[in-house]
């Protein structure tokens, strides 16, 4: 053997055999260069020929070298120590090595070490095998790779837990993410509320995806180590536990003698705020760094159901207040369709500036109005459930629009004073009154807001002169006011001036305008009222094209001929005026 | 009764149901669905085999330029009428959990997917419509204050897929399962699959898929490493300048675009910006039949209305003369000019 031998071969410390798995760049940087640099090996020629035998006995890797006939020749101590049934002068299949089949490099499991072998034919038809010890590096790369394992785990699991979620939802995916990862069945139990306690159970199942159920037990059926666990210990007694977890059916599938299991708290503002219960089959059983897992899930899982029991608690409180400020339908009045759509300018928050709404008078007719306060968000809101209220008390007393006006402005003008809050509002308001032969006269009041349309039964849409002062500011304001009469189909329409101002077109800043609503409108004469409400809405939200607006507020209010039910008993009636607008127009 | 009457009677009741649409009579089409159901013919059937085909109606009269716009939402709106007073008559009681019907953000075309929630509810579910063009943060604050079995969401043009997929990823991160439906995920549900969320055509197989969680949690993982290329946000970036651009070429090459009225002017920048929508989408699921297939349904649409058909090669020429560093954005649009009828060419 001589140098230019082994030049090309592997030199057998285990760094160049696997290079380029990892850093194929490194290695042709580390290597090439210094190798271009060095002497070249022609020098060692002449020199004293080392012990080849020696040298190589000195490999990380043993070296075992057999004959043509597979007897074998020569076994390093490397290898004598590796391969103890390896002897020199017998077949090498004869001493039974699993790894050490014809031509099969790889690795294997002998005596309790992680060995790879490979074969390396010889002149004279001879080979080598090279076999190594690689249970330490083995060993390093899964503890490595489970730790990564580990550490993928947990960002899932944070990543699903990490958004506030409802708390059954939240309970449902704590089961579900700790199946298969951390168990083959998984069971929380939640701290028991009024002395029943909520659980949820993910169980292994043939695929990937597991399946998820719940129920309910008093708080005094609980098994005692989950009991234990809600005082916040960790219960370590492992039999019993598994014991009673399937005493309490909770481990479908699994046995109790041949399963694993744990119990870990999960950690709450004060007290836990449940208990995870995860088994598996005792082939895996729980070790130190599993239980670490468990207990670092755990205490995501707590974080996340803490976070979505308070925002529950959070939103029932906003909840209820909110309704409170959302407009309320207008009230079924005899001759009159009402069409609405409101959008507020904070699409989570569900309220804002703009309301409108209408109360049933005793005279038959209704009193009906639309407006926007100044500001947004929850204290303008605020602010539109005052005004609604006043209005509510205040139609009682007053049913003209003119006078109810006032009378609201100085309701306002008072409370705004007292609070010091400098808040205005700008509405119309109106009365509408059934006519005989279905159809409606609207008297309209102004503060401030945008004119009303009427969209007439020719198809022609005619802006309403209506104007006025803002109420809430001067005591007593000047108040416009116009009567407007509809024919059975026509419509009324008032709007906000989130409808008008919304923001879009080609660059996104160009205003909706008056013309292209009252153009949008134009031989929609036949529309119902919610639709033609609903058009409005959709016409200025296309508009936008996603982008942000304001608050957006409509009432339409449109005749609706002489009963409820006018069309058909229209079609029974040939010499009927009304119906012609109905169907013919 | 016998199912072949029923069916017969469906078949007469469907020609008396457009002629009440047509009529906008509120009043004989509810009735008419009502005597339906008193007959004997079950409310599933009276929703998909007559009030979804007779809107399917509304939307082609539409198109061919039969109806007005206004005629069409009056007929929807009676529509939803029939739909609501179907519902009421049939008081079905709730046996499953609660699922969440809602139209994506922008998004109107309401009726399908209150047929599908109507269908569900018949079936025993809890069902909640949210309605139309619901706002994503809207949708995630109702599923964190209530909780859902399942959300079913619906979009009817592909142009909105962008944004339905952040609705989905919304729901989501909420950790409820969704399943969308409606033809803004192509005719077979392509670009669902694209964008990883479980489809359904119709809505009995809406409602078979929401019975089935695993199914539901088990849409193979979304397809969009393409996105990395930069192009859908650079379209979405550029779009008034590409809108600018096409209207000032347009103005130059046909001198009647010079006398547009201002509604005339609103509905050409309208289309134009449609037309770089569908291709942002097309660009989003990397599928360019997206915008082939719009092209068709435009210059369709147009055609119906006297518009030649050469109006839409114009701005489609100058997209790609301007995105001619957009290699998958022109694809489509080279793609887009040659659906069109040689003539227009």
């Amino acid at each position: 053997m001589t140098a230019s031998d082994v030049r090309d071969w592997d030199p057998g410390d285990g760094r160049l055999s696997t290079p380029s798995t990892t850093r194929p760049s490194a290695w042709s940087a580390d290597v090439r260069r210094p190798t271009a640099a060095l002497p070249p090996l022609a020098p060692d020629r002449g020199q004293t020929t080392p012990d080849w035998l020696e040298v190589v006995e000195h490999f990380r890797e043993g070296l075992v070298v057999c004959d043509a006939d597979g007897v074998v020749r020569h076994v390093s101590p490397v290898a004598e120590r590796l391969l103890p049934e390896v002897t020199s002068g017998e077949l090498l299949s004869a001493a039974g090595v699993h790894g050490l089949s014809e031509g099969v490099p790889g690795s294997f499991t002998h005596r309790g070490r992680r060995l790879t072998a490979r074969q390396v034919p010889l002149s004279g038809d001879r080979c080598c095998w090279y076999v190594e010890d690689v249970t330490d590096s083995v060993s390093r790369a899964d503890a490595l790779l489970a730790e990564r394992a580990r550490s993928a785990f947990l960002a899932v699991v944070g990543d699903k837990l990490g958004n506030p979620l409802h708390p059954d939802r939240a309970a449902a995916a704590v089961v579900r993410l700790a199946v298969p990862t951390l168990a083959e069945v998984a069971v929380l139990v939640i701290a028991p509320r009024a002395g029943r306690a909520r659980w949820w159970r993910a169980s292994r199942t043939d695929d990937e995806v597991p399946t998820v159920d719940s129920g309910v037990l008093a708080g005094g059926e609980l098994p005692t180590a989950i009991a234990d666990g809600l005082t916040g210990a960790e219960p370590h007694a492992v039999d019993w536990l598994v014991e009673q977890a399937v005493d309490a059916g909770w481990l479908p599938g699994l046995a109790g003698t041949e399963s694993a299991a744990r119990v870990v708290p999960l950690p709450g503002r004060d007290a836990p705020v449940g208990v995870l219960l995860v088994a598996r089959r005792a082939t895996r059983w729980y070790d130190e760094d599993d239980v670490e897992l468990v207990r670092a899930f755990a205490a995501r899982a707590g974080a996340a159901l803490t976070t979505a029991l308070l925002y529950r608690d959070q939103a029932e409180v906003a909840d209820t207040l909110q309704a409170s400020l959302l407009p309320v339908e207008p009230v079924e009045a005899v001759g009159v369709q009402w069409g609405t759509a409101y959008r507020p300018a904070q699409a989570g928050l569900r309220i804002g500036g703009d309301f409108y709404g209408s109360h049933r008078l005793t005279d038959g007719g209704s009193v009906f109005f639309l407006g926007d306060v100044s500001g947004k968000g929850v204290e303008a809101a605020v602010f539109t459930g005052q005004l609604r209220q006043c209005l509510q008390a205040l139609h009682r007393l007053e049913s003209n629009p003119a006078r109810l006006l006032r009378l609201l402005n100085d309701a306002l003008l008072e409370t705004t004073q007292a609070h010091g809050q400098g808040r205005f509002a700008t509405i119309v308001l109106g009365v509408a009154r059934p006519e005989r032969d279905g159809g409606l006269t609207l008297t309209m009041a102004g503060g401030g807001h945008l004119p009303p349309l009427v969209l007439r039964a020719s198809g022609e849409v005619e802006t309403v002169e209506l104007r006025g002062m803002l109420i809430g500011v001067v005591p007593d304001p000047r108040v416009g006011e116009v009567t407007v009469r509809l024919a059975p189909g026509e419509t009324c329409l008032l709007y906000s001036d989130g409808v008008t101002e919304a923001r879009g077109g080609r660059r996104g800043d160009e205003q909706f305008g008056p013309e292209r609503l009252v153009t949008a409108l134009t031989g929609c004469q036949r529309m119902p009222a919610p639709a033609l409400a609903e058009r409005v809405e959709q016409i200025t939200c296309d508009w936008l094209a996603q982008g942000d607006h304001d608050d957006i507020a409509v009432l339409a209010l449109r005749a609706a001929g002489p009963s409820g039910r006018g069309a058909r008993h229209l079609h029974s009636v040939p010499a009927g005026i009304d119906q012609t607008e109905e169907t013919d127009a | 009764m016998t199912a072949a009457t029923a069916t017969t009677d469906l078949g007469e009741a469907y020609s008396g149901y457009l002629d009440h649409l047509a009529d906008a009579d509120e009043y004989a089409a509810t009735d008419l669905a009502i005597g339906l159901l008193d007959a004997g013919v079950p409310a599933e059937r009276v929703l998909l085999d007559l009030v979804a085909p007779a809107q399917a109606e509304v939307g082609e009269r539409w198109a061919r330029n039969e109806w007005s716009v206004a005629q069409e939402h009056a007929a929807t709106h009676i529509s939803e009428q029939v739909v609501a007073a179907v519902s009421a008559h049939v008081k079905a009681r709730p046996t499953g959990g609660r699922v969440v019907v809602a139209c994506m953000d922008g998004e109107w075309h309401a009726l399908p997917p209150r047929l599908v929630a109507e269908v569900l509810r018949l079936r025993g579910w809890q069902v909640t419509f949210l309605g139309a063009s619901v706002p994503a943060a809207h949708l995630v604050s109702y599923l964190h204050r209530y909780d859902a079995h399942a959300v079913a969401l619906a979009c009817a043009l592909p142009m909105r897929l962008p944004y339905a997929h952040r609705m989905i990823e919304a729901c989501r991160r909420s950790d409820v399962p969704v399943v969308v439906g409606g033809r803004g995920f192509g005719t077979d549900g392509r670009w669902a699959r694209r964008l990883g969320v479980a489809w359904a055509p119709d809505a009995p197989s809406a409602a078979e898929l929401i019975t089935d969680e695993r199914a539901l949690r088990g849409a193979a993982p979304a397809q969009l490493a393409h996105l990395g290329d930069d192009e859908y946000a650079s379209l979405v970036r550029r779009r008034g300048e590409l809108i600018d651009s096409a209207l000032a070429e347009l103005r130059e090459r046909v001198p009647a675009a010079r006398a547009y009225t201002a509604a005339q002017l609103d509905a050409t920048v309208s289309d134009l910006g449609h037309i770089v929508d569908f291709l942002a989408a097309a660009v989003y699921v990397d599928d360019p039949t997206l915008f082939t297939e719009f092209v068709e349904w435009l210059s369709g649409i147009l055609g119906s209305r006297g518009v030649p058909t050469g109006a839409v090669v114009l701005p489609l020429e100058h997209y790609a003369a301007a995105l001619r560093d957009f290699p998958r954005a022109a694809r489509a649009l080279a793609l887009g000019c040659a659906a069109l009828p040689a003539t227009a060419r």
